[in-house]
This record gives C-alpha cells, structure tokens and sequence, in this order.
C-alpha cells in the first residue's frame, strides 16, 4: 500500500501544477498585488472575527501565497530527484533540521555522512552532527579572523615603503633570524637531554581503552607536552614507552608530526619502561594512587599514562602499575588547593609543566600554577604543616615577634600572578 | 558573565518543574524547540510563565505531601501492614530516606525579568514592527516570538499574524522553523484544519521533512479522516531513521481511534522488532480498546502484553492499570473480580490470600548470577582494577576451605554507619549480636583494620576474630565484590549486611537481564541496619520475601504498579498490587 502511494506521490506533484499552473499563477500574482498592498481591506476575510478592524493582517493569506509559491518552483524540482538512497536522505534531513535552528552543519562531506550514518544511536548521531556545525562555526571564524587581517596587512604595506628607507640606515648586529636560532638552540638543548637529561616516560599502552576521539585527544596532548619540553631551561629526556610501530598511536603521532617525527629529539620505542630502567626507580604518576607526592626526586624515573579517559573507567592507570608492581604517587593536589570541581586527572601537558617546574624549582605553590583556574577555588592559605608550625609557636607566645604577615602576602602576589 | 551562567544552570530544573504540571502532550514535544541555539536558550529566564510553573510545582508538592499523609494515615488504620515496614527497595523509600536529611535545598529561582509583554490578541504589521523595535536581544525577533509563544502556548489567531506579518515582508515567504512552531501550536490546540493546511504547506513546498514536523504532523493527523497520511510519515521517517516510541505511540493510537486494529497490531510488533521499550500509554490503549472487542486473539495479544510486562519488569501506572482491571472484568462469561491491594509481609495476597511468587533465584539462575559476578563484577577483563590475581586466589580458597556462612558482614560499611562511635566498637557490637543467634559469620574488611589505632582498637578486633571469619583485602582493593560472591557461594539461605545500594556493581553487569536478575536476588538477600544510635538494640530492615512482577496462575493475576502520587526510583519495586481473579 505504501509503496503505491509513494508512486503516486511525485506524480502528483508533476500533475497537478501542470493542470492548474496557468489558472493559479494568475491568482497568485492578483493576490500577491493585493497583499503587497494591504492597506486595502478584504471584502471577505477567511478569520473567524466577524469584523476585523480594516487594518488587521489577514490571517490566512499567507498560506495561500506559500502553496502557490511553492509549486512553480516544484515543476523544476521534482523531475530531477527521485532517488531513494538513504545518504541523500540523511543529507536532507540534515539540512532540514539547519533549517529549523538546529546545531548542524551546513556542508559536509560524504565521508562525513558516512560517519553519521554509521552511529548506532541518535543521541550519537546528534553528538557528531553537533561536533561538525561547531568545527565548522570555528572554522568560519577563523576565515573571517583571517580576511580581516589581510585586510589591515594591505593598509600597513602602503605605509611600510618609508620605514624601509629609514631601516637601511640604521646598523645592526643580527639578522632577523630569531626563529632558527631559537629552533637550533632548543636543539642543542634537546640533544643535551637526550644524553644526560632525567628521563620522563609517557606510558602509550592504552590505545585499545580509548576511542579515536579520544587518541587523538591524547595525541595533541603529547605535542603540547612536547613542545613545552622542548622550550624548557632543563629539558626531560622523553620516552614514548610501549608505542607499538604501525599502531594507532604511532600512525596519529606520524601524521601529525610529518616528517619531523624522525628527527625528535625523544626516545620511542616498543620496549616497556620495565625494561629500560630498573623497576624501584620508577614512579608512576596516576591520581588514583594512595600514595601522595611529596617532592620531585632527581633520581626517579616518572611514568605519566598517556591516556585521555572520558569514558570513566576508573583504575587502569593503576591496574597497570599494581600489574608492574611499580610505586606510584599522585600529586598532592588537596594538601595545596580548594579543590572545586572537575577530576583530579590533569592533561599531559599540565602534568609535564608541573613536573618541569618542580624539577626547576622545587616549589610546589609555583608547579600547581598550571592546575586550571577553574578546578580550585585558590590556595590554601597556609599549609597543614605550617599551619602546626604556627599553631606551635602560639603557644609558645614566640609569636608576636614571628612575621606571619609576610608569608599571607607571598602568596597572595602568587595567586594575583596566577590571575 | 555569571548571571548568565546561573540562568543556564537553573533551566533544567525549571524544565523539571514543568513535568510536574501534567503538561505531558507539551513536554516531549517542547525539547524539540529547546534545542535551539544558545541565543534563544537563554531568553527563558525573561519569562514570566516560568514563575508560574514555580508555583505550580510547590502546589503540586504539597499535594503529594498531602496525599502521602492520607496514606500513611491509611496504613495505619490497617493494622496488618505497619507503616514503618516498607523496606529498602520500596517505592518512594529513598525519597523518604533523602527527606530525613533536613541538609537537602529547595532550588532557588533566578530572578525573573520580563522585557516584552507577549500580545494576547493577533497584532496588525504596524504593531509588531514596533514591537520588534523594543526587542534589542541579538536573537532572530520572529523566531524568538513565537517560541515563546509556544511556551505559553498563544492562541493560534496571534501566532498566525506573526506569520502573516513575516511573509508580507518576506513575499509571502515564511521559514520552515517558524512553520514548525506554528504546527506546534496548532497540534497543541487540536485544531485539526489548521494542522491539514500546514501538512499541504508542507508537503508541497518541501520534499522530505525532519524528525520534529513528521512527529507534530503525524501527532496531528490521527485523529482526522486523514489518519492514514500518518502512516505513510511514519514510513518516511524510517528511510531516515527508527521513529521513536512516540511516534509509534501515536499512530498505534490513531490506529485503535479508527478502529484498525491489524495495522496497531503490527505497528507495536514493528516496534517491539527494534528493541524500544514501548510506552505505557501504547500498551494501555490496547486495553482500552480491548474493552468493546470479543475476540481470542486479541485477548491472547493482551495475555502477551502482560507477559511483557513481566519479562521485562515493567510496572503499569495507576490508570493503566485501572484499565487492565476493566478489561479483565469485561470478559464476557469469565467473570473475572479485580481489587487492589497490597502484600502482606509473608508474600501473601490480602485481596485472595494466594501467596506471590518467591524472591528466591531458581538454581540455574543462582548458578548464572554467581558467574557473572565474577566474571563481570570481580574480575572485569582486568583482575589488577579490583583487586590483584594473588588476592583473588586467597580469596577463592578461603571461601572454598570455610563453612557456608549465614551471614555476610561489609565491616567497613557497618562499622562506619555512626560517625561519633568507634568503628571497631560498632563492628563488635554488630557481630557479637549476630553470634549470639548461632550464626557463622563473615566479616569483610580491610587490612588497614588490623593497625592498631584511636579508630581500630587491637583488643575489640581480636575479640571479633574468636566470634566470626574475617577476610582482610588490600587496602587499594574493593571489597564489595568479594562481599557479594561470598554470599553467593555460601548458598541461597546467606545474607549480607550492607546500607550500600550496590548501584555501581549492578551496572558492572553486562545486559539488563543479568542486572534485573541481580536485582532481585539483592532484594531476597539484602538487610540493612536500621538501628538509628550506636547503643540501640539491632535491628534489620526486613527482607522482602516475594517478588514483585507481573504474575499469574492462569485463574489469577497479580500485577504490581505505581501509585501517582509516589515518585519511584529506578532501583525501588511498587508496593501497590492488582489482584485479578476468577470466581470459581
């Protein structure tokens, strides 16, 4: 039954303007004259109310202007689809709900489309479909950003023929090459680590407990982490542990560094940290783990899972050191700040700036600057062993002549840089 | 910048309070629009209806608190069922247990700012032009207008000069979302031409529609002449995607309204073929419709409805099953006689004195849960999450080298049950009474227990250790798990003690039939200290000892549901019973 009438349908369609088109179009226009002009009241008005006052919109005249628009444009329309494939339909039902304000993408491509038709769910489907429009959002944005800047560029450049002139004559002692020399210079620095630098090993053992998403999540998380390194006065010297050649990690890792993936200046390999360093040196860092970290040791080897987790699955960074019978430690984020909202689990960029930092410095107060804003609501205001300290020389009544001021001071200049 | 936050924050407990209002055709049909774009989301806070769905809320509250002193007052009248029994996994017994805490907030609303009066007769383009003028938010004007026109649901005549203001200036041209709302509107109304001539619009000027116009429009055509036409949107639709159940629900409802009981038939097996839960509505209006019809078949359809129910552990509502109660009592010459009740504690009927079905797992389904836990629960694919291999096989020979045990004890869940007692005092406490009565007991812990310290005193545990078992785990390790299994292995008669609601455990589970069976075998063997100061006498919160589901015996039928006026969470079974039975 229902395949007879979808027949029937489009021809319908094709009939009906066909028959009634030159009758209706004449219509159309005489009614569109009268509405364009709608001083001119309606001798016979379709609404209810018996007397409309003569400057009413009359209710119902637009329906009829959108059946009649509608159906010369149809004539050129229907010949052409009458497909039934199912990622043409996908791609209207997509544009139908752009139409009613929904988050969705405006273009896509077919791959796309393929990935949208391939999530199981709906809620899944919304999910991807809302992932695009903003990728899209953003990169519009960024396009918009982009003109405009030429735009100025175009303004500045009919200026900058004087500045040249006074350029030339003027002495320097440098060419402007800042950028490769800071690049050589981080090279030497990096070859440096390579050699004596303390190791810093990122675990890659978790691609079969993360989603694409997510690895590639981890993925940018490690080229942050990376470069941050590489900026650092005392660079670690970075092990890509358990990264398994021709994985998903390793191909992401390769596209995204391209050709320079073969000239990092970082230790990659398939072996596990057991084997390269002795088991009672190496610390893994996971926030589960019982254990509190008190201060940075020089002499270990810190483990950071590289693992993005946002499927919730508690436990496997630990599972794993518990496997190796490794130590682990977590750092000692609730002795230093109001933990507000948010996991204890810190990005690997995060993680590696704490560590630069407390390799560099030592102070905890300094490392946990790169702890979001968002998740603390500040520091404690003195620390728990201070704080017995103070609670001591109270009553000891030593107290007048000790400068507690002074250290409420400090840290508030901290916070304020923080800020 | 936190105004703004706060006013997102607070929607979805406005959007709740909406639900309360037995709104239920305009909710569902409401997250259609509240999708929109952030510009419009936000707007919300500026309506004044919002206030008034407030208030409704707090009648709404106190009627039900209302309502549930007349029950208790019921209960206790009827002396065989204390009002203090009800036990753990009743319905409303967490709202209860959430109530005693007096810590609990009532939601505050954010202040209410209203910057346009919406026009409650139609407006002529001068007018809204003016209108337009005032309105100075960065949303689209016409499309914000008529969202809230939608929710406060507007006479269709303004929403219709809306349109006629837009498409005089548009040339004669109104956007497809504006069309949508204004369908809403008109399926909200009934107003069935209205919908017809939106449908033609639509139909005409666009070649396939979304999800939102297919579920309005098939919402609005069952009840006319053209019913048929929404059977055929529900074919378009699935080209696209699997309808939902509303959308099944509502063309079954058309169906039955048209009395085509062949086409409902076989759109509820459609719907049963994609694995969706259909909606109770959906199921009571087959017995609704059952009512006049004097036909085997269908009787055994509904037979199978049941069933369903049962399977699948749904409980009806209090009209449906009104509506099942009228159905069975309209079988001509099988005079059945339904009543509602409730259970007496030893799982007997109080309307016909039949005793309901056992709590208890049947062995195979004993054996299955008892693999899965480990399986699933303990192990997890990953022994090392839990506990490590080591412990596990500790654990496996000492469960296997010790007696059965009567009773399995979360000593750390017990001990800390009153933050001001000593741990190991309330621990002695607890499993000294248990040993008085000649029970073996088990005692799960932590080897932290053993330090001696101003929480764990040596001498109190030593004690213990003479009157039970104790299996220490790691301090990193859980210790639920091994509770469970323990009970498990020591047989159907073992129970364990725990407040812990083991939420996290059942959804270790991999499918709902396993978590389903999970959860009865919990409700079997559950107790719960209910003792309220660390000096009072013990007492357990009872055990249920029938299960509650849909059940018969051929000339019975004892179908539990849910009262309206108790709110139930998806971890509690009804108290409330409909016994059905065939006079002899």
């Amino acid at each position: 039954m229902s395949v007879s009438i979808t027949f029937l349908r489009p021809f319908a369609r094709v009939l009906v303007p066909f028959t009634l088109h030159r009758k209706r179009r004449v219509l159309y226009s005489t009614i569109l004259q009268r509405y364009m002009s709608s001083k001119i009241p309606a001798a016979s008005c379709p609404n209810k109310e018996n007397t409309p006052p003569p400057e009413e919109l009359e209710l119902d005249r637009w329906k009829i202007t959108m059946k009649f628009s509608v159906q010369e444009e149809d004539v050129s329309t229907v010949t052409s689809s009458e497909d039934e494939d199912p990622l043409a339909a996908t791609r209207e039902l997509v544009e139908m709900w752009r139409l009613l304000g929904k988050e969705v993408p405006e273009h896509f491509s077919e791959e796309e489309l393929k990935t949208l038709m391939e999530c199981v769910s709906k809620s899944s489907k919304r999910k991807y479909l809302k992932y695009l429009y903003t990728k899209e959002k953003m990169k519009k944005a960024r396009q918009i950003k982009k003109e405009v800047k030429k735009a100025e560029k175009e303004v500045k450049k009919d200026q900058l023929p004087e500045t040249i002139k006074e350029d030339k004559q003027q002495n320097f002692l440098f060419l402007r090459l800042w950028d490769r020399n800071m690049d050589i210079a981080m090279g030497w620095k990096g070859a440096q680590a390579m050699q004596f630098g303390q190791p810093l090993v990122f675990d890659m053992a978790y691609d079969d407990h993360m989603k694409p998403k997510e690895l590639q999540n981890a993925v940018s998380q490690l080229l942050e982490s990376e470069g941050c390194n590489r900026r650092n006065v005392d660079p670690f010297h970075i092990y890509f542990c358990n990264l398994k050649a021709g994985g998903a990690y390793y191909k992401e890792l390769v596209k995204r560094y391209g050709e320079k993936w073969d000239k990092l200046l970082l230790t990659a390999t398939e072996k596990s940290h057991v084997d390269l360093f002795p088991k009672d040196s190496i610390i893994y860092l996971t926030a589960d783990s019982p254990n509190v970290m008190t201060t940075f040791k020089h002499d270990k080897i810190y483990i950071v899972g590289s693992f993005v987790d946002k499927n919730m699955q508690p436990g496997t960074s630990l599972a794993k050191a518990k496997r190796l019978k490794l130590a682990t430690e977590c750092l000692p984020l609730d002795k230093y700040l109001q933990w507000d909202t948010g996991t204890k689990n810190l990005t690997l960029d995060q993680m590696i700036r704490i560590l630069l930092c407390l390799k560099n410095t030592g102070s905890w107060e300094e490392a946990l600057k790169f702890v979001p804003r968002r998740k603390h609501a500040g520091y404690l205001e003195i620390s728990q062993h201070s704080q017995e300290f103070l609670n001591r020389m109270k009553k000891s009544k030593t107290f007048n002549s000790f400068p507690g001021g002074s250290i409420n001071r400090h840290r508030k200049s901290s916070l304020k840089e923080n800020i | 910048m936190t105004f703004y936050f706060a006013g997102i924050r607070s929607f979805p407990k406005l959007w709740k309070s909406n639900s309360y209002l037995g709104l239920s055709s305009s909710h569902s049909y409401l997250s259609l629009f509240l999708k929109d774009c952030y510009g419009i989301r936000n707007q919300e806070k500026w309506f004044s209806v919002k206030t008034m769905s407030a208030q409704n809320t707090k009648a709404m509250n106190l009627l039900i608190a209302k309502a549930r002193c007349v029950r208790k007052l019921d209960e206790g009248s009827n002396k065989q069922v204390s009002a203090d029994s009800s036990h753990m996994f009743a319905a409303g017994a967490a709202k209860k247990r959430s109530q005693m805490n007096p810590s609990s907030k009532t939601p505050v609303l954010p202040p209410v700012k209203n910057i346009i009066q919406l026009p409650t007769k139609p407006l002529n383009s001068d007018e809204w032009d003016k209108l337009k003028e005032e309105f100075k938010e960065k949303a689209n004007f016409e499309n914000w207008i008529i969202l809230q026109m939608v929710k406060c649901h507007s006479s269709l005549d303004v929403a219709k000069s809306v349109l006629a203001w837009v498409a005089a200036k548009n040339n004669g041209i109104v956007g497809y979302d504006l069309l949508v709302k204004y369908l809403y509107l008109c399926v909200f109304h009934k107003q069935t031409s209205e919908i017809i001539d939106v449908y033609e619009i639509m139909k005409a000027r666009y070649k396939r529609l979304e999800s939102g116009a297919y579920t309005l429009l098939m919402r609005g055509l069952i009840y006319t002449d053209r019913w048929r036409e929404a059977l055929l949107l529900l074919e378009d639709l699935k080209k696209v995607m699997i309808p939902s159940k509303k959308n099944y629900d509502d063309c079954i409802q058309g169906a039955l309204f048209h009395q085509d009981v062949n086409v409902a038939w076989n759109l509820y097996q459609e719907l049963l073929n994609h694995d969706i839960v259909p909606m109770l509505e959906t199921l009571k209006a087959f017995f609704d419709f059952g009512k006049d019809m004097k036909d085997d078949q269908y009787s055994n359809k509904l037979h199978n409805i049941l069933l369903y129910l049962r399977n699948n552990q749904l409980y009806p509502g209090e009209s449906f099953a009104h509506s099942i109660k009228t159905w069975f009592e309209s079988i001509p010459g099988e005079q059945w006689k339904g009543q509602f009740t409730t259970i007496q504690q030893s799982g007997q009927c109080l309307g016909c004195g039949k005793t309901i079905e056992s709590i208890h797992l049947s062995s195979e389904e004993y054996e299955f849960l008892k693999e899965k836990i480990m399986r699933d629960v303990i192990d997890g694919g990953d022994q090392y999450k839990k506990t490590t291999p080591q412990e596990l096989k500790r654990f496996q020979n000492f469960v296997k080298y010790c007696p059965p045990f009567d009773v399995v004890v979360d000593g750390l869940n017990v001990a800390k049950m009153f933050p001001k007692a000593r741990e190991s005092q309330v621990l002695l406490n607890v499993v000294s009474h248990l040993a008085k009565q000649n029970l073996q007991v088990l005692v799960l812990g932590r080897k932290h227990m053993l330090t001696q310290n101003s929480r764990w005193r040596r001498v109190e545990m030593e004690k213990m250790q003479k009157q039970a078992s104790f299996f220490f785990a790691d301090n990193i390790s859980e210790d639920d798990p091994f509770l469970l299994y323990a009970t498990l292995h020591s047989g159907n008669h073992c129970k364990f003690i725990t407040k812990d609601l083991m939420r996290d455990h059942r959804a270790c589970l991999p499918d709902a039939k396993t978590q389903r069976l999970f959860f009865k075998w919990q409700q079997g063997h559950q107790l719960a200290i209910v003792s309220k100061h660390p000096g009072a006498k013990i007492t357990f919160q009872h055990i249920l000892s029938y299960d509650t589901v849909v059940q018969t015996t051929g000339d019975s039928w004892h179908i539990p549901y849910d009262d309206n006026l108790v709110e139930r969470y998806s971890y509690e079974v009804p108290t409330k019973w409909l016994c059905l039975h065939r006079k002899m």
